[in-house]
């Protein structure tokens, strides 16, 4: 029935001359053919389609087939597919490419999220072969077809262990490689041309430009791009990635200008629309971690740059990686920071650095992982990537750092880390032939000063602010014994008075507050668990606690207990410090 | 291995030198090494921070090449003496002239160190390039490259800040045309001020690319220059091309926040904020701005202060707010405008002159609902605000206006364009308008001064 009726509107169709149809010939063409297929009936439409007869019919409609085509192609429905094949076939064959052009990305646009991989898999290849009939004017074309695939590839979850990238259970990996065998021909094109003193804003080399930025931000950044060191043969992706750097080369876009951009050009707006598309921030950190960290194209970057330079340019990726949440994008900020400091002498970075304003943000991007990230070994690597960077500075960099961070970190744990760091720096300053003007005498006390000092006075909670308190109780011990009073090399003796004020009062003064607080708190405790009726009431204001933004249950009187008597632990733990060093500083008279 | 006779012959010369320098050594080794150099033509030698553009071949002592710009078919291009490449380059090229071919052997310090340069270099790396300079030529410092600003650095400054708008300047410069000199002085101004001493914008824009102590001569193109006019006073002619010599001897930089304390930025609030008014009253909002932002900048995160302290931070941030929100309104930046007049609403609800303010950017983007709200907003708080009660007159007249209009708008879809035609003439006639209100304005001028 429905054949019997294509073949009406076909033989109506054949009397048409010069290609006049009309449009209700398209719909009609269209509604029938599918049907056909539909229905089982492609070994039939394929003779109609093959008949010599019908040869214009089909070049001016056939590509509206395109759709049930494609979908018996993706369903591999056993009987029709030999037939639906040869029927695509033809129509690639003799259809206008223009209309096949966008016959095709319909279907890709139009994939069944289940069926992405196989769909763009299936069709790269026709739309590479429509693309290439274009001729000179496909720029265009070919960036609207990657635009239009890329953005369904980026639908599919990215692989990230190594497992996960040799099942490539959602075909992300495939798609990859298919892109690849896509742009192959594109590439060739503009690399003769380029040879051929072609020009650099040739309208297919930027679109090509814009699929490489899009394939390193997705799903490059989110993959894990690491080599496996069991096994020479490499992971799909970081194939991919090196692929991808390699078109950059082919199609003569220097890595250095690249990545050094937004250093060397004098404006300082963020560009606008065409630049944006262009030079994606994020892409070009994912470009930076494959040639710095992962050495992926380094065999075509210049070995003539100062590290301080890369370190520098890099510092702006490192600070947009590192600002992020995604394991993913941490993980390559950390290993970025890292490799890119690890190429520097101890002690060279000189202080004029910190004017820059990513040597501030990276350091804070960092605190923020360290104490705020919830993936464990992230805040490990965070803090020793850390103390990379200060071993890095030199002396009056490293003080001013340490200012800086006391300053403006605002987390006990940075602040007891900064302040052990600088008792580090005055030991080394104080053993024989090391002198330095930074971390001796008058440039010490502001930041000594800094150090040891209470940030809220008595009211400071002791127990917050523990790391911090116990650091700087360790760097006063320290100095006290460790600079004698007739030396005074630190100044500290001179100044013992006013830290006396500052810190030592204020802290015995806190202490005696908050044991007095903690006690009272232990006895009602106590008595509320004698008086088990009052239990759940007196527990409420002390105990709750938030864990990420989530209550923890309530504690049992036991364990509030416990928490309480610990709290007391360490107030004695203080105080016992505290004590010692009062003794030290009594022995001597005149203080 | 005639790299490793090189070197030892050089170790031999220069234990003393850690550079190695290789032209000026190979000139004088020459006997040994002629068929690895070629001389330079010319005299003149590439400046610091000029743009050099070179060939090179990197090769390890033991003969393995690990770089070649000749293999990558580009030439390598970068500023000398500027810390981008290896200091054993920034060094050597600076003693080559144009067309001479040399080898710059370096030790590791002067290259990548006991660190090297994975995974091409290894540590504690002597490396030998073959290096051929090409071209150099003066650095463009101008936003758009277009040439019009060349700079020649003599002597480099130090650090990584420059000038930024409203730092105050000290400089000493020399202006010639054609050989003669034409102006002067030692001057300390603040940038975005040039004119009022007779320089030209594009002198400023020369200072705001130097570092602390820089001396350098810049080439000023006519359009950065005096332009088409020229400049009668200094009898500089029409479309003249200016040759600047200028020392940046030293600049003010503003603190950082962080390295400032509290009674720090609220005593450098108050000053900056005498110097914002006195901008205002010259007329010069823009620079007026610069310091009131600074203001914000300073006191917005400040946490913890004493009661005291807290009081005269508010009162320094709503004054900030209020003045920037009327620069922007002279500079015609509503937006900006309208974000000042928020901020200064959220530390006081009913302010007056931030309500009156916010009407007037609403006004002035044509949110005239808005605005009249704004507007009746004042005038029934503050029965007294006369100029509030003529706006809100003048808002109802333009919310009908636009009300006709759009329904004629839609009315017909083709007289679409002529209507747009007519609207950009109403715009035209409103902004007459505006220029007429500017000066009522002008009165509310004078309230900075009561912010003050």
């Amino acid at each position: 029935m429905t054949l019997s009726h294509l073949k009406d509107i076909v033989r109506r169709c054949q009397a048409v001359q010069d290609d006049n149809f009309k449009p209700e010939d398209y719909e009609l063409f269209q509604i029938a053919g599918r049907e056909v297929v539909e229905q089982g009936g492609s070994a039939q439409l394929l003779e109609v389609i093959k008949d010599e007869k019908n040869k214009n019919i089909v070049r001016a409609m056939g590509w509206s087939l395109l759709g049930p085509l494609v979908k018996v192609l993706i369903e591999k429905e056993e009987e029709s597919l030999p037939h639906c094949l040869a029927i695509f076939t033809h129509i690639l064959e003799v259809c206008s490419p223009k209309e096949l052009l966008v016959g095709l990305l319909e279907q890709v646009e139009d994939a069944h999220p289940d069926s992405i991989t196989d769909t763009v898999i299936l069709l790269l290849q026709p739309l590479q072969k429509v693309l290439l009939k274009l001729g000179s004017k496909k720029a265009s074309s070919v960036g609207m077809a990657l635009a239009t695939v890329l953005s369904q590839v980026a639908r599919l979850p990215v692989p990230y262990t190594a497992a996960q990238e040799d099942e490539d259970a959602f075909g992300l990996c495939r798609c990859c490689a298919a892109l690849l065998a896509f742009v192959e021909p594109f590439v060739q094109e503009v690399r003769l041309s380029l040879g051929k003193g072609g020009l650099q804003d040739d309208e297919l080399r930027t679109e090509l430009l814009k699929f490489c930025m899009k394939c390193l931000k997705e799903p490059l950044m989110e993959a894990n791009l690491k080599e496996d060191p069991d096994s020479s043969q490499k992971f799909p992706l970081r194939r991919f990635a090196s692929e991808i750097l390699l078109i950059l080369s082919s199609i003569r876009e220097a890595l250095p200008s690249l990545l050094f951009h937004h250093l060397l050009k004098r404006k300082e707006e963020p560009g606008f629309l065409e630049e944006d598309v262009r030079y994606p921030r994020e892409s070009l950190a994912c470009l930076a971690y494959l040639l710095f960290v992962e050495h992926i194209g380094s065999e075509s970057f210049p070995a003539v740059f100062s590290p301080v330079f890369v370190l520098q340019c890099n510092m702006e990726y490192i600070d947009l990686l590192l600002s992020r949440k995604e394991e993913s994008r941490l993980q390559k900020g950390l290993d970025l920071y890292e490799k890119s400091l690890v190429r520097l002498e101890d002690n060279s970075l000189p202080v004029m650095l910190l004017e820059l304003k990513t040597f501030l943000s990276v350091p804070q991007n960092l605190v923020n992982v360290m104490t705020l990230c919830p993936i464990q070994n992230l805040r490990t690597r965070a803090l020793s990537v850390f103390q990379l960077s200060i071993d890095k500075f030199d002396m009056e960099a490293k003080y001013k750092f340490f200012r800086c961070m006391l300053k403006t970190s605002s987390h006990a744990g940075v602040e007891g880390y900064v302040i052990k760091n600088i008792r580090n720096q005055i030991d080394f300053a104080l053993k024989p032939g090391n002198g330095n003007p930074w971390f001796l005498g008058i440039h010490l006390l502001p930041l000594l000063r800094l150090a040891l000092s209470l940030p809220q006075g008595p009211e400071t909670d002791l127990l917050q602010g523990l790391d911090r308190i116990m650091e700087s109780l360790n760097l006063l011990r320290y100095l006290l014994l460790r600079d004698k009073e007739s030396e005074n090399e630190t100044g500290i003796w001179t100044e013992l008075y006013r830290i006396e004020d500052s810190f030592m009062k204020p802290l015995r003064l806190g202490l005696n507050m908050s044991r007095a607080h903690y006690e009272a708190e232990l006895k009602s405790v106590r008595e509320s668990r004698k008086l088990r009726a009052r239990e759940a009431k007196a527990g409420g204001p002390v105990c709750t606690v938030t864990v990420g933004g989530e209550k923890l249950p309530n504690m049992t009187p036991e364990m509030q207990l416990q928490v309480l008597q610990s709290a007391l632990n360490t107030f004695d733990m203080i105080e016992i410090v505290l004590a010692r060093i009062e003794e030290i500083t009594e022995v001597k008279p005149n203080v | 291995m005639l790299y490793i006779l090189l070197w030892n012959i050089i170790i031999r010369l220069s234990s003393q030198s850690v550079l190695i320098p290789l032209n000026n050594f190979l000139c004088r080794l020459n006997e040994l090494l002629k068929h690895f150099e070629m001389y330079g033509f010319g005299t003149e030698l590439p400046m610091t921070g000029d743009k050099v553009f070179v060939h090179y071949v990197g090769t390890l002592l033991d003969g393995t090449k690990f770089d070649s710009s000749r293999d990558r078919g580009e030439k390598f291009s970068f500023d000398l003496g500027k810390g981008q490449v290896i200091k054993a380059w920034d060094l050597g090229v600076a003693t080559m002239k144009v067309g001479e071919v040399c080898h710059l052997i370096c030790k590791p310090e002067y290259a990548y160190g006991s660190a090297g340069s994975p995974p091409k270099i290894p540590p504690h790396a002597i490396l030998v390039f073959e290096v051929e300079l090409f071209e150099f030529r003066g650095e463009d410092i101008t936003e758009d490259e277009d040439g019009g600003i060349i700079r020649r650095i003599i002597t480099k400054g130090e650090g990584y800040t420059k000038p930024n708008e409203g730092a105050t300047v000290e400089v000493t410069l020399e202006g010639t045309f054609e050989g003669c000199v034409f102006d002067q002085k030692d001057v300390k101004f603040e940038i975005g001020d040039c004119e009022s001493f007779n320089l030209p914008v594009g002198v400023e824009k020369a200072i705001m690319a130097m570092e602390q102590g820089e001396e350098s001569l810049f080439t000023i193109a006519p359009k950065y220059g005096y332009g088409s006019a020229g400049n009668a006073k200094l009898s500089v002619p029409p479309s003249a091309t200016l040759q600047y010599k200028i020392k940046l001897t030293a600049f003010e930089k503003a603190k950082e926040s962080w390295e400032m304390n509290t009674d720090e930025k609220l005593e450098q609030s108050s000053i900056v904020k005498e110097k914002g008014t006195q901008y205002f009253k010259e007329g010069k909002f823009k620079q007026a701005s610069v310091q009131y932002k600074k203001i914000v900048s300073w006191l917005e995160h400040e946490s913890g202060l004493q009661e005291e302290d807290e009081k005269r931070a508010r009162v320094l941030r709503l004054a900030a707010h209020l003045n920037l929100a009327m620069c922007y309104l002279k500079l015609q930046e509503q937006n900006q405008a309208l974000e000042n007049c928020n901020k200064a609403l959220e530390l006081d609800a009913n302010n007056e002159k931030a309500v009156f303010r916010r009407a007037e950017a609403l006004f002035a983007m044509k949110e005239f609902e808005r605005a009249r709200d704004d507007f009746q907003k004042v005038t029934q708080l503050y029965p007294n605000n006369k100029a509030a009660r003529a706006q809100v007159a003048v808002c109802q007249r333009h919310i009908k206006e636009q009300h006709e209009k759009d329904k004629r708008l839609y009315a017909n879809m083709f007289q679409k364009f002529v209507e747009r035609d007519a609207k950009k003439e109403a715009e035209k006639g409103k902004e007459e308008e505006k220029g007429s209100s500017k000066m009522d304005i002008e009165e509310d001028g004078a309230e900075v001064q009561i912010e003050a």
